[in-house]
């Protein structure tokens, strides 16, 4: 004789109670693809239902190929060109490779806007320094995007980018047209030219030669780059006596479930998909394994 | 103060009446002659609640696994030419969880505050809604060596639906003093008609059986347990990491075996068919060398020591700090299951020598 369980509920027969998983991705349509150097495809998407991504500069996505794998990617389009976002994906691994083979009219799955991006409020009325290195410039873009389309709210606007090789540049339209833009105070550089290379060569922080004095009242910094770029710009910006609660750094990290559980991308205590990517430097040196 | 008391021979029927509608898992000896030690326990499904020894000393692993399986799946997915569908699943059912430690009640605990802070996870969720916990107390240490005292875990106030008291000695336990942790707990033991009101005998008992609990259990950690997390705030930098970390192999045994270690990885499984398929999510072990590796190459924790140091950071400090949760029962199973002879708690204490 079936009899009552003495707990409050049976096994999980209908799906609806599961429908609050968080590791369920959203289908979004691939609009198009374009290869921006021989490691990095440029995707935009939008989600099949239509609806704006609602995300925050420098936040993330878990980008989804069913059978093949999830990755975490920066999104690299500003929430003021909500009609479709875009994602910057170096083939870096197995599920990015496949990721490469995509073509538009394909569809992924995204979970996401995820963790914590800039908050644009408190950059509002400042001078912006953006200092992006290598692929850093992906998650950089979508504050340099937001910056440009709401210039006035800002003062200065000083952005510097540094690439390993020529080959290596990204968003190459962006950069001819921020170069163009009396609006930007826009450098660049690479680490090793090639023959026909015509514009700075050394590292980032050799850039910071080009900037005019910083107010260090009025000026807010972004540094966006590989683990081995953060020391040394941080040390320029210190220099220049910025406040440390108004340099903001973007970590990267192994980000696997997203929302804060699997332990995988933990700086210390912190785990950067809950509390980042974004964090300021003050809250950064608490953390010695953020900055080594 | 005990609520109520109950036979032996009642709370086996209750158990067996659990048994007709749902699952029933508990410690169950195992005898390996030819091992070290001879006997040992595991958390198994039952199918007679004679089968259950709560006598136990302790189990081999944690009865995590029974909310965070070593794999599940958490979505099945069907692939078409022109795009997905994805749902997501669970196998949660029903399940008592009969004859849980304290210390192991305090883990349960932690993974609770885990899978809810900062948001539910609702796979974890749905098996915790369907679980009953009924603790049993220990009365001494289970093995020589635990520092569940130590860590304030031998004791459990919460993390039950009911509490069980043996009252007698050894394997002749013919009562169970009875505390009750939530009223589904109550109304389970209740419903037999079994339950007797405790006398005033019954609670001298109970308390002299407490107070002989408590004297049996020495101290192993020389830093107080209130101050911990301050002492290894101030060992971050310290040799003992390196020095430990010469002779760890990275093979995450500690991760396994520890009952509120709870990090895990996902990974797609897809059908012959490469049409039907799963996600699922699978352990992992904060020990193993790629654990913080990104695409690319870069690896955020390449060293044991540093990796060695998270996890100990975590189980003294981090954990505690961001849910409240113990990060460290004291349970040293850890200590038992690692092929180097590291014990977590000889470091918490070479450190505060050097501190």
């Amino acid at each position: 004789m079936p009899r009552e369980s003495v707990l409050e509920a049976g096994p999980v027969a209908d799906i609806g109670a599961m429908a609050a998983s968080p590791y369920l991705p959203e289908a979004a349509r691939v609009l198009s693809v374009r290869s921006l150097t021989a490691m990095e495809r440029l995707f935009d998407l939008e989600f099949a239902d239509g609806r704006a991504l609602g995300h925050a500069p420098g936040q993330f996505v878990q980008v989804s190929l069913l059978g093949i794998g999830e990755c975490p990617i920066s999104i690299c389009s500003s929430p003021t060109r909500p009609q479709r976002f875009q994602l910057c994906i170096r083939k870096a691994g197995v599920v990015t490779a496949a990721l490469h083979a995509l073509r538009g009219g394909d569809m992924v799955g995204i979970r996401g806007p995820l963790g914590r991006g800039f908050d644009v409020s408190e950059l509002h009325g400042k001078d912006v320094l953006i200092v992006a290195g290598g692929l850093g410039l992906a998650p950089a873009r979508s504050l340099i995007q937001y910056v440009i389309d709401e210039r006035a709210r800002f003062g200065a606007f000083h952005l510097l980018y540094g690439a390993k090789h020529p080959s290596e540049l990204l968003f190459r339209e962006d950069l001819h047209a921020w170069r163009d833009d009396p609006a930007v105070d826009f450098h660049m550089t690479v680490d090793r030219p090639d023959e026909g290379w015509r514009g700075r060569v050394g590292v980032v922080t050799t850039l910071f030669r080009e900037l005019p004095p910083l107010d260090p009242q009025r000026t807010v910094v972004a540094v966006i780059g590989p683990p081995v770029m953060f020391k040394f710009v941080l040390l320029e910006v210190l220099a220049r006596r910025i406040p440390q609660g108004r340099v903001y750094c973007s970590l990267e990290r192994r980000m696997k479930c997203g929302v804060g559980k699997c332990g995988h991308c933990q700086a210390n205590d912190v785990y950067v998909c809950q509390e980042g990517p974004v964090f300021t430097y003050g809250r950064l040196k608490a953390l010695r394994e953020a900055i080594e | 103060m005990l609520d109520a008391i109950i036979s032996t021979r009642e709370l086996l029927g209750r158990v067996d009446e659990l048994l007709r509608t749902q699952r029933v898992i508990g410690p169950v000896r195992r005898d390996v002659p030819d091992a070290t030690p001879p006997v040992r326990w595991f958390y198994e499904p039952v199918s007679s609640a004679r089968q259950l020894d709560l006598g136990f000393a302790y189990c081999v692993y944690s009865p995590k696994q029974y909310l965070l399986p070593p794999r599940e799946t958490l979505l099945e997915f069907h692939r078409t030419p022109d795009g997905f569908s994805a749902r997501p699943v669970s196998d949660a059912q029903p399940t008592a969880l009969i004859g849980v430690h304290p210390c192991d009640l305090h883990a349960l605990v932690t993974l609770d505050r885990a899978f809810s802070h900062n948001g539910d996870d609702e796979h974890y969720q749905a098996r915790r809604r369907r679980l009953l916990i009924v603790g049993v107390d220990c009365g001494k240490p289970c093995t020589p060596g635990v520092y569940c005292a130590d860590m304030r875990a031998n004791v459990a106030d919460e993390g039950f639906d009911v509490m069980l008291q043996p009252l007698g000695a050894g394997a002749d336990v013919e009562r169970f003093g009875v505390r009750f942790g939530s009223p589904r707990g109550r109304a389970w033991l209740e419903a037999g008609g079994g339950c007797e009101r405790p006398t005033a005998a019954d609670e001298r008992a109970a308390d002299a059986w407490q107070e002989r609990k408590e004297a049996s259990f020495g101290r192993t950690l020389t830093t107080a347990h209130e101050d911990l997390p301050a002492m290894m705030a101030r060992s971050y930098d310290s040799l003992i990491w390196e020095a430990t970390a010469r002779r760890c192999y990275s093979c995450g045994s500690c991760n396994l075996v520890c009952p509120t270690c709870y990090c895990f990885d996902v990974h797609d499984e897809l059908d012959l068919s490469l049409q039907e398929g799963r996600r699922c999510r699978e352990w992992d072990g904060c020990q193993l060398q790629d654990f913080a590796l990104v695409a690319g190459g870069h690896n955020f924790r390449s060293k044991a020591a540093a990796r060695l140091r998270h996890r100990l950071m975590r189980k003294s400090k981090w954990i505690g700090e961001r849910t409240g949760g113990k990060g460290c029962v004291g349970c040293a199973r850890c200590d038992r299951a690692c092929t180097a002879r590291i014990s977590t708690v000889e470091i918490y204490n070479q450190l505060a020598e050097e501190v």
